[in-house]
């Protein structure tokens, strides 16, 4: 570790004072922080909340009975990030309608799915778009493809998300946010300042020891002061800014909808679709997709988990009737989960 | 318990187990049936060990080996953890229709090359074929004996706290090679499976230490797996010092990209050994003079507390949990 | 939600790019990234460059806690 860093992980583990409530809103950081054991280094004083930015948590039950009608009842090729084979849906997840023969394909990248669909060119290939601004430039870049090479036989279901509304929703869970590096390497830091402009404090953060360290020893510094403030911690990585080619990629494909997140309900604007141009890659238009209500389990409280409100070990079927081998609800599936983190990485609880 | 059978019922995690647990032992429990590696017969003046494992990768052929050469080894070195020396091999083919005998013939004689590494003969074997598409391409069982190595007094249930924890070689990489080799991905990387018959190197350290507690091979649910095994079995905890648990720059790197821990990723030519804290080094050495396990390291310690876990100490010196060994292997990207 | 792996830019061609993580190397695009050349770092996250990018986190080390 580098003296920085070192300096990072004193001012941490020596901080007394007020309570300070720390909102990581990105999955990967969650998964991060337990994994580099930064949780067993907080003091007392210092409480990290998983945030909803895990698109597999957030994503709606009826979107993945969407994905395993595509695979089951209408004989497409359903490819996808493997974080969402095991995501239960009404019935099943789609490992379940892989068992059943559904042609159910973990992929890399979109891309992929493009080539698939290339290579097989009798069968209808259809990528599950999930994600944040992150991920949601290479959904854009594999229509792209797939139009200028001609392929006719692929289509996207998208259910991304973006996060400036959700921050405006979830603004009074936490006294600083740390955000999401690479959603920021994407949008830049203007939502960040704008947020900022709100009273809203917060630090963008890489994903290494040393940058979450180091990211974090900032806000401890920063909320001493009692004002607001914002920075950008993760400066090798993100620019003012952002990607304005991933920023016009995705203004060019998408406009935004409203959307159900997962346990907080349908933000306004706050998901894509594709606009009506390219309706020819919606998976929805092109397979006529009935409006599918998925239904939840209800002792699951992962919506306030999302929100902060509790803990994932204040729920009631954590760790009993909910574990990472028998999820219930979202939080428990992904590794990126608040509650699959807690469970999998906890020392003491 | 689900109602179908899963491919996580058969990585080697805890669905194995519960399936193991709810089917297998409810109708085959006795008391010689082990969860050890290999199962111990005692015929008075002489011990056996006794293993059985079946092979169905696919692809058969990948960098560093074939199907054959993995049937060997995988039998071979579950007799070796059990510190027997290995005599004699049965195999069983089933082929599929179509496939090609010069292929087979690769298969063979890899086999033939690698028993002939460490002196097992082949004692009988089972030829059946299965019309196209009852079986992909080719599987292999092989079941084996061997004379257990009066020095060897070892079990997954022997690890006691304050021993050391050593693994023989850099960790992952069948596991890497294989999901190379299906190509899935659109990765390539210089990677070859470990796959090796390691009985000698069993031998070596016998010979250096006869205080030998526990000998594991870390296969399909690799050495993540193996660690949570001997936590359970032993009823013990394990430290383990992430930045000294040997892993290949390209296997890491192959890991980053898919979100993969390689602590998970199979092996097929590498031991967990759990030894008393002073023969440690001693082991270790026997263990680097010999081919295949070269860069044989300590990686941590057995503790008395958190009985059943595995811990990790991180690169930032703080202490977490390795996640528990969950079956299928996925990709984490978004 | 969004595991990113910097990587060593080895070749560019049309759009795409090799790139290298350790001695593991894939094809991405690089439709993001406009002069984008042999040697340089990236961030890839699910099989496309999203930015060019310092490999080190050691310097950023440093200019982050003189924030403070």
């Amino acid at each position: 570790m580098n003296t920085a860093a070192e300096n990072a992980k004193d001012i941490i583990t020596s901080y007394k004072g007020r309570k300070l409530r720390i909102m990581e809103v990105c999955g990967t950081h969650t998964h991060e922080i337990f994994r580099q054991g930064i949780r067993n280094i907080l003091p007392p004083d210092v409480e990290l909340i998983s945030g909803p930015g895990c698109p597999v948590c957030v994503t709606p039950v009826g979107y993945i009975d969407e994905a395993v009608m595509l695979a089951l009842e209408k004989g497409a090729v359903v490819c996808t990030f493997g974080d969402l084979i095991r995501v239960p849906g009404s019935e099943m997840p789609l490992a379940g309608a892989r068992s059943k023969g559904g042609d159910i394909r973990p992929v890399y990248s979109p891309l992929d799915a493009v080539e698939i669909a290339e290579r097989e060119p009798d069968k209808e290939v259809v990528f599950l778009a999930v994600g944040f601004e992150t991920t949601t430039p290479s959904a854009c870049i594999a229509v792209k493809t797939a139009m200028k090479k001609g392929i006719k036989n692929f289509s996207i279901l998208t259910a991304n998300k973006t996060m400036p509304n959700a921050y405006r929703a979830l603004m009074h869970s936490a006294d600083a946010f740390l955000y999401p590096g690479h959603v920021n390497a994407i949008t830049g830091t203007g939502v960040c300042k704008e947020m900022l402009s709100l009273g809203v404090s917060g630090v963008i953060a890489g994903f290494t020891a040393s940058e979450l360290l180091t990211a974090l020893a900032v806000i401890i510094k920063k909320s001493e002061t009692g004002e607001p403030f914002f920075e950008n911690c993760y400066p090798r990585v993100v620019k003012d800014e952002g990607s304005p080619a991933a920023l016009r990629l995705m203004d060019e494909f998408l406009e935004p909808v409203d959307t159900e997140w997962r346990g907080l309900g349908i933000i306004e604007k706050s998901g894509v679709k594709l606009r009506d141009k390219y309706s020819d890659f919606d998976a929805r238009v092109k397979f006529s997709l009935p409006e599918i209500k998925g239904r939840s389990n209800p002792a699951c409280r992962c919506g306030d988990v999302l929100q902060g409100k509790c803990k994932p070990t204040d729920c009631k079927v954590f760790g009993k009737g909910c574990t990472p081998l028998h999820p219930i609800g979202a939080c428990m599936v992904s590794d990126e989960g608040a509650c699959s983190a807690y469970y999998q990485y906890a020392l003491n609880d | 318990m689900d109602k179908n059978i899963t491919l996580a019922h058969g990585a080697g995690g805890r669905q194995t187990n519960e399936l193991i647990e709810s089917v297998f032992k409810a109708h085959f429990a006795n008391d010689t049936l082990t969860a050890d590696d290999a199962a111990i017969l005692d015929f008075g003046e002489v011990k056996l060990a006794f293993s059985t494992d079946g092979f169905i990768v696919s692809p058969y052929e990948f960098p560093g080996g074939n199907i054959g050469k993995l049937s060997i080894c995988g039998t071979v070195n579950d007799l070796a953890c059990m510190g027997a020396k290995p005599e004699y091999l049965t195999c069983a083919f089933v082929i599929e229709e179509g496939f090609p005998v010069d292929k087979l013939e690769e298969i063979a004689a890899a086999m033939e090359k690698t028993a002939a590494e460490v002196g097992v003969k082949f004692a009988a074997g089972d030829t059946k074929v299965a019309g196209k598409g009852q079986v992909d391409k080719i599987f292999i069982t092989t079941t084996g004996v061997g004379r257990v190595d009066e020095r060897a007094k070892t079990s997954g249930a022997f690890a006691k706290p304050g021993d050391a924890v050593i693994v023989s070689g850099d960790i992952g990489r069948h596991g890497c090679t294989i999901l190379l080799a299906r190509d899935e991905y659109g990765i390539s990387a210089d990677v070859t499976s470990d796959c090796a018959p390691l009985w000698h190197n069993v031998e070596a350290m016998l010979a250096a230490s006869e205080d030998i507690h526990v000998i594991r091979d870390a296969t399909r649910g690799g050495v993540g797996t193996v660690l949570y095994e001997i936590a359970g079995q032993s009823n013990v905890g394990i430290e383990i010092e992430s930045e000294k648990v040997p892993v290949a720059d390209e296997v890491k790197g192959v890991c980053g990209m898919l979100g993969l821990d390689p602590l998970y990723l199979a092996c097929e030519g590498r031991l967990v050994i759990i030894v008393p804290q002073e023969d440690a080094v001693k082991v270790r050495d026997a263990l680097r003079s010999c081919r295949y396990s070269k860069n044989a390291e300590i990686i941590g310690t057995v503790t008395e507390s958190d009985p059943g876990k595995v811990i990790l100490k991180t690169a930032i010196g703080a202490k977490t949990l390795l996640p528990q060994p969950r079956g299928e292997l996925l990709p984490r990207i978004c | 939600m969004c595991v990113g792996l910097s990587a060593k830019v080895v070749s560019v061609e049309d759009g795409t790019a090799v790139i290298d993580a350790g001695g593991a190397k894939r094809e991405v695009s690089a439709e993001l990234l406009d002069e984008l050349e042999p040697g340089d770092y990236v961030m890839v996250h699910a099989g496309v460059a999203i930015a060019k990018i310092t490999d080190s986190d050691d310097d950023e080390a440093g200019e982050v806690m003189g924030l403070i």
